[in-house]
């Protein structure tokens, strides 16, 4: 167990440096450079070849990224080209919104997704089963900003229920009560589509377990229903369950992208955002690395899960 | 039992969301939130290029010289008068005595010479704790900043330039104070100190900036508190809270808000044409617009009426050419080019092409001052296949399209340029003198016409404004005549804001002003 934890995080490095290598060419290959984002339309030659000059930007780009790497190294992410801040405090000061907002809507989209599932799989074809499936059908289609904008108008704009954007009150605040009260709306636009893939998902396998044979003979040794469809029932679907919620972890940190955007949520998704337009290539290595991290430590947890949920599951 | 059960659990969850209901506090007194449409991305005006920055940093720091509300003439600011050479090489300033930098030090004559030359002395000790993007653009013609005495300072140019006050009204002219910029080395961007309305408080990462009243502010006494920034970027989002207490006052309303908020009772409209200009620009160099019938015929098909009217709904007025009207230096006489389609067609049969041609229209899908780009241009590519010219639009990302315009292969293109001043040096020499031609300057027209270039030169060397309006006059006509551009509107900036807004005023340059507001 231990030598394979062990594996798994020595194979950090290469997923990284492997991601870290993608994003650089990416950003350094498509058209426009932070100079001539910089200057804007006003921008003379001199000035354009000047401020490249200073930014490093005219070295070949091996040496470029050789130069990023060795400083990564000494746990030196380099200072944003356009913020002119360094780009480790910026990334870790929007990391802990993202993970408030991430981590909700991983905890709503399981806990709803696994609820509607059972309870669409208990009774199937009932009217909760039906409803479900529509709403799924309406989750899992609607785009996350159409979404974010519909739930904004109503809860925010008509009702006036909640607020509208940001992570705390302008002014005051800054207790649990304001921060739950403005993690809702996003919360719930970025868990829609991941809850309903959960509930299908869970529907489906639960249904089909709940024909087995072991489930009947647990019936018929006169066990209470709950127990037959949580602990021979649900326990059993868990494994498949669980391989999708670790996926839809990496598809909510994607989303946290758009949804940060709707809701001015102070993340590192938003903050991913301005620096691709400003083509802020530290800062944007920065932002991906730490989204990259968290999505293999998380499957790694997965992993983990995995032996916990069924014992004949070892690693070595 | 079941149904007992479930009831209770709804009531729960009931109770828990009407917790969070968050009522909406009562506002502060004197505390004034204003929403952006993107965060600052730091405070020191020499150091950025957008607006949003320019908005924030500009509260805190000021300078020589300046613009009264809603104007661009330009007015004594930290200087109180100045003298200008009879060769017009020397700016000479006479700075207001007894000002402090929020940080207690002194404004003086030192202050001022390490402000302007930390950007272009690459030997100065603060050269290396910034970039300054615009140093070479605003002070390449700088030669040395002299301190004189505590309180005068002179700039001494390398040739004479009218527009050098204008310049100093820009925001990388600022004043700062070198103990702080020195103190904070390359951070100095998030800790500003200068001598404005407002001084720095705070800054919670995408969430705020806080500025708070400067007590001793030297103009007028301050009648607002603080000033809290959001930067909110979804348009939807930043109307909502504006209309729910969450702000005060959003700028950059977008035209399809603006009808539902005219009608709502709780919100105010303001409204101001900008020191800005959205044109389609022409290669000129490249057949088949080398020809200015063709240039003229295009600026005759264009409907620019209905491009204010149905895609900008009211924020944009018809532009003439790229002088603001109602400005010092434009041409009243000026005649618009009417939407005139048969007298479109005529012209190109006279140029040779009777039966029209086909041509590319490069058009940025946003951008800084862009307006709606990909809609306005929509338009305008169905008005020239009316008239037989068939166009193809290609629209990019921002930063790319940047990069293909610094070539010479454009045949059309959408842009626009926000001078930040009327002065029309600030406009025409960058973007229609043949000396800017891309890729050494912004002419991306490559518009070139002897006496045109000759006036604008001209114009540089007078100081006397009213000579210099004339020789603009001019220009502009030989400008219209010559159409290297399609003329197509001025951006109207709109701002929204609350009944409890008082005394706010918006400003050509773009500029945000709050510190004339006061609240109810």
């Amino acid at each position: 167990m231990r030598s394979y934890l062990a594996r798994r995080l020595l194979l950090l490095v290469p997923v990284l440096v492997g991601v870290s290598v993608v994003v650089f060419l990416v950003l350094h290959l498509s058209p426009g450079d932070p100079a001539e984002i910089m200057l804007g339309s006003q921008a003379t030659q001199e000035d354009l070849q000047r401020l490249r000059r200073e930014l490093g930007l005219t070295e070949p780009l091996h040496v470029q990224y050789l130069r990023w790497v060795s400083h990564v190294a000494r746990g030196d992410l380099g200072r944003s080209l356009w913020m002119k801040r360094p780009v480790l405090d910026e990334v870790l000061n929007r990391y802990k919104a993202t993970l408030v907002l991430t981590a909700s809507g991983l905890l709503l989209s399981t806990l709803g997704g696994i609820a509607l599932g059972v309870a669409s799989a208990v009774r199937p074809h009932s009217l909760l089963d039906r409803a479900s499936a529509v709403t799924s059908l309406f989750g899992a289609s609607m785009p996350v900003f159409w979404l974010g904008i519909v739930l904004m108008v109503i809860f925010s704009l008509w009702l006036g229920w909640l607020p509208a954007s940001g992570m705390w009150a302008p002014y005051g605040g800054g207790d649990l009560r304001d921060l739950l009260a403005h993690l809702v709306l996003p919360a719930v636009t970025l868990a829609a589509a991941s809850l309903t893939i959960i509930a299908r998902l869970t529907r489906s396998t639960m249904l089909d377990i709940l024909s087995q044979d072991y489930i009947r003979t647990a019936r018929a040794k006169g066990l209470v229903e709950g127990r037959v469809v949580f602990r021979h029932g649900l326990k059993n679907a868990l494994i498949p369950i669980v391989t999708v919620v670790g996926v839809q972890a990496g598809y909510l940190l994607g989303g946290a992208v758009l949804t940060e955007t709707v809701f001015a949520w102070p993340g590192v998704g938003l903050l991913m955002v301005q620096g691709i337009l400003a083509r802020d290539f530290p800062l944007v290595q920065g932002c991906v690395l730490v989204i990259a991290l968290t999505f293999v430590l998380i499957n790694l947890a997965v992993d983990l899960l995995y032996a916990y949920l069924d014992p004949r599951i070892q690693y070595e | 039992m079941r149904a007992r059960r479930a009831l209770a659990f709804f009531l729960i969850i009931a109770l828990a969301l009407s917790a969070l209901v968050a009522p909406v506090a009562a506002q502060p007194a004197g505390t004034l939130l204003v929403g952006l449409v993107a965060e600052p991305v730091n405070l020191d005006p020499a150091q950025v290029t957008d607006l949003n920055s320019n908005r924030v940093g500009r509260r805190v720091v000021e300078t020589l010289v300046t613009f009264p509300d809603e104007s661009t003439q330009v007015i004594p600011g930290l200087a109180e008068s100045w003298t200008i050479s009879k060769d017009g090489l020397q700016y000479t300033f006479k700075l207001r005595s007894g000002l402090k930098f929020h940080d207690g030090t002194s404004l003086n004559a030192e202050a001022v010479k390490f402000s302007i030359e930390r950007q272009i002395n690459t030997e100065h000790p603060a050269y290396k704790l910034g970039k300054y993007p615009f140093a070479n653009y605003f002070f390449g013609n700088v030669k040395a900043v002299e301190v004189l005495s505590a309180e005068r300072v002179a700039f001494l140019l390398k040739e004479p330039r009218a527009s050098f006050l204008a310049i100093l009204t820009a925001g990388a002219a600022s004043i700062v104070s070198p103990t702080a910029v020195m103190k904070w080395g390359p951070d100095y961007p998030s800790h500003p100190v200068g001598t404005g309305p407002f001084r720095f408080a705070s800054w919670d990462r995408g969430q705020r900036v806080v500025l708070e009243k400067n007590p001793a502010y030297w103009r007028y006494p301050v009648k607002i508190e603080r000033v809290i920034y959001r930067p909110i970027v979804e348009d939807q989002a930043r109307l909502t809270e504006l209309l729910t207490g969450g702000l005060d006052l959003i700028v950059g309303v977008p035209a399809d808000f603006v009808a539902e908020l005219e009608k709502n009772p709780k919100v105010a409209l303001l409204k101001q044409t900008g020191a800005h200009v959205w044109y389609l620009g022409i290669n000129n160099q490249k057949k088949p617009f080398d020809d200015k019938r063709v240039r003229q015929a295009l600026n005759y098909a264009v409907n620019k009426d209905a491009i204010v009217r149905d895609v900008l709904k009211g924020t944009g007025s018809l532009s003439k050419g790229p002088v603001l009207p109602g400005t010092w230096g434009a041409d009243a006489a000026l005649k618009a080019y009417p939407y005139d389609p048969e007298k479109a067609k005529k012209l190109l049969a006279e140029a040779g092409y009777p039966n029209g041609f086909s041509t590319t229209m490069w058009v940025p899908e946003s951008g800084s001052g862009m307006q709606a780009p990909v809609a306005m241009s929509t338009v305008m590519q169905s008005n020239l296949k009316a008239v037989g010219v068939n166009v193809t639009l290609q629209t990019m990302e921002w930063g790319a399209y940047l990069t293909k315009l610094r070539t010479k292969e454009q045949e059309l293109f959408a842009l626009s340029w926000m001078a930040g001043t009327e002065d029309p040096d600030m406009v025409m020499y960058p973007l229609l003198h043949s000396s800017q031609w891309t890729p050494v300057g912004p002419n991306r027209a490559q518009y070139k016409n002897a006496r045109f270039d000759e006036l604008l030169q001209q114009a540089r060397l007078t100081t006397d404004q009213a000579k210099r309006a004339a020789l603009y006059r001019e220009a502009q006509r030989i400008l219209v005549d010559d159409a290297p551009w399609v003329f197509v509107d001025h951006e109207i900036q709109i701002a929204a804001f609350t009944k409890r807004v008082q005394g706010f005023k918006l400003h050509p340059s773009f500029d945000l002003r709050v510190e004339t507001i006061s609240l109810k």
